[in-house]
């Protein structure tokens, strides 16, 4: 019934992606920068004091399309929040086994470690407010599975989730409107003032980092959210059952 | 060598992806997914763009996986009932 169907879809399909993959450019053609590239590698540093010249362009040059995407995890926490927030029961879980929670636990600082490391020096290295956020979230989400999520909420309770959430992203608009007051414009780096540095210290790059930990904290917060929403309303399964 | 590296690489993603898609047990398919994304990663990380190897790499193979995980065993638990 179905089999037609999708053969008659995929199939166009499948050669519309052939002809636009024989369409890509080639490495030799490849070598040829577009505009923005050329600008940003000539410029970048200079303009933004970040080595990482992605994280230069993710928080100054479209500093405002991550204020988008940050709206964008904001309003998903949110609506998984109230899609989740009917009727829940208290959390109920024990977690694993005691061999796991020690072994877990003597890793949790580092990775708490290497989280805080991709968010700082975002503006250096690869990585930056987002990845290092996840890290974070994911570390969260680790303590709730190997301890329980009766323990985790005793580590980082709702309220503070939701709290740290909301701080993070009042935190990036209010260094973006910093920009606005000092006559930059909203989200300027440089031009608002922030110092330069050195590029390539930890201490560079102006307003990048702090927008990159505001990223990460708010990030991290939200996506653990989302994942103990999830899990409250399992318990609330389960006990039904 | 990295034509090599790069080629297996492709490969095994499309043969991840055609298992994500075949099982029929949803918790081999979330798992499928993830060796999806790390070889994703790896593929990013080979192709010179880090930053993205690495957000492939926690958002893909980490979180996605955590959640996909924990939405398989809620549905689960509610269809044996």
């Amino acid at each position: 019934m179905i089999k037609p169907l999708s053969i008659v879809v995929l199939v166009p399909l499948a050669v519309v992606l052939c002809f636009a993959l024989s369409a890509l450019p080639t490495p030799a053609e490849r070598k040829e920068l577009g505009i923005a590239s050329k600008h940003i590698r000539a410029h970048g540093v200079n303009d933004t004091g970040a080595m990482n010249l992605v994280a230069a362009v993710l928080f100054d040059y479209r500093g405002f399309d991550t204020l988008g995407e940050v709206t964008v995890i904001f309003s998903a926490v949110a609506s998984v929040g109230l899609l989740f927030s009917v009727r829940r029961l208290p959390n109920t879980s024990e977690g694993l086994s005691t061999i796991t929670k020690r072994s877990i636990g003597a890793l949790v600082p580092f990775i708490f470690l290497v989280g805080f490391y991709i968010v700082m020096h975002g503006h250096l290295s690869p990585g930056g407010g987002f990845q290092g956020g996840v890290i974070w979230g994911s570390l969260l989400i680790l303590l709730g599975i190997v301890y329980g999520s009766r323990y985790a909420e005793g580590v980082v309770a709702k309220e503070s989730r939701t709290v740290m959430e909301s701080l993070g992203a009042l935190a990036f608009l209010g260094l973006g409107c910093v920009g606005l007051f000092a006559g930059g414009g909203f989200l300027a780096n440089l031009a608002a003032g922030y110092p330069r540095g050195t590029p390539g210290a930890i201490t560079s790059a102006g307003v990048i980092p702090l927008l990159s930990l505001m990223v990460g904290i708010k990030i991290g917060a939200g996506l653990a959210a989302i994942f103990y929403a999830m899990v409250n309303e399992g318990m609330e399964v389960d006990n039904d059952a | 060598m990295e034509a090599a590296l790069t080629n297996s690489l492709l490969i095994f993603l499309l043969i991840s992806a055609l298992f994500a898609v075949h099982f029929r047990d949803h918790l081999s398919a979330v798992l499928a997914l993830s060796v999806f994304s790390t070889s994703m990663s790896v593929l990013f990380a080979v192709y010179q763009a880090p930053d993205v190897a690495l957000a492939e790499a926690v958002v893909g193979a980490g979180l996605g996986t955590a959640l996909f995980l924990i939405a398989v065993s809620r549905t689960r638990s509610k269809r044996s009932d």
